[in-house]
């Protein structure tokens, strides 16, 4: 039996995803539901990174685009927070029961589909890491190097532009 | 590969698109990051599939999307420190009212 057609079909439902909520971020109001999908269409990234065979790619998307930029974006939206934006899941707020029913509905057979998991063997040689850390630690070691102090100085720039001079502001404020 | 090379490009340009419009349409300064991000991404895949195309051995396409990770990384950590400086001193997030810095 042949898988030929596993790769589109996938590629298509990321496609979509991508696409589909790449345009509910720009097209929707509730700014929070737009930092959401915004995760939504970087998993479905990784997914096609993954589709690609770039599985080290995939997995640093998820750890910083899923994890941290979509937090920061999330913090940011909360600090700056207008009126007017509802609030959320008030219906499952009151219905305890059908939240715990959809959520094990959906929760069960993924467990059981993960704990009865075979992975194949995996590919000789590594998947993609070899190559890219070859690369990254020798021809583009210096870039590296780079972008480090570059992490470093947008902390510091991010730091000090959000930190108050509690002083000066009680200051303004008496005045 | 079953899925051709034009297929990762076709939906890479369509997200980079998205992320134009949403850029340029809307005016909460949040959502701009975001789709700042978005056209980020869209690049890092067009980066992927061309490296996964030709780039024969060592990848080297795949080097870049590390670098564009960090930029994207320190670009939203400074942009939102801004925005939220901003914020403090009015209240708007709204990019067409936040004009005190204009000559």
């Amino acid at each position: 039996m042949s898988f030929d057609f596993v790769e589109p079909v996938v590629f298509a439902v990321l496609a979509f995803g991508v696409i589909g909520a790449g345009a509910a971020v720009v097209l929707l109001d509730r700014i929070t539901a737009s930092a959401l999908l915004m995760a939504l269409t970087f998993l479905c990234m990784a997914g096609m990174f993954v589709l690609l065979g770039a599985e080290t790619i995939a997995a640093f998307q998820v750890l910083i685009y899923v994890g941290a930029i979509t937090v920061l974006i999330l913090f940011g939206v909360q600090f700056t927070k207008q009126g007017g934006d509802r609030s959320y899941a008030l219906f499952f707020q009151k219905q305890y029961p059908l939240a715990a029913a959809l959520v094990a509905a959906v929760a069960i057979p993924v467990a059981l589909f993960a704990f009865s998991f075979t992975a194949p063997a995996p590919p000789p040689g590594g998947g993609d890491i070899r190559p890219l850390a070859t690369s990254v630690f020798t021809d583009y070691a210096f870039a590296f190097e780079v972008a480090s102090v570059l992490l470093l100085a947008a902390m510091v720039g991010a730091i000090v532009l959000t930190t108050r001079d509690e002083r000066a502001e009680a200051a303004r404020r008496r005045k | 590969m079953t899925v051709p090379l034009g297929a990762y490009i076709a939906v890479s340009a369509g997200l980079f698109f998205i992320g134009c419009a949403g850029v340029l349409v809307r005016r909460n300064a949040v959502v701009i990051l975001m789709c700042v991000e978005l056209m980020l991404n869209a690049a890092n895949l067009a980066l992927v599939a061309f490296s996964r195309r030709f780039g024969a051995v060592d990848q080297r396409g795949s080097v870049f999307v590390i670098f564009v990770f960090v930029i994207a990384a320190a670009e939203v950590a400074v942009g939102l420190a801004i925005v939220l400086s901003a914020y403090r001193n009015r209240p708007v997030i709204d990019v067409d009212e936040i004009h005190q810095m204009k000559g």
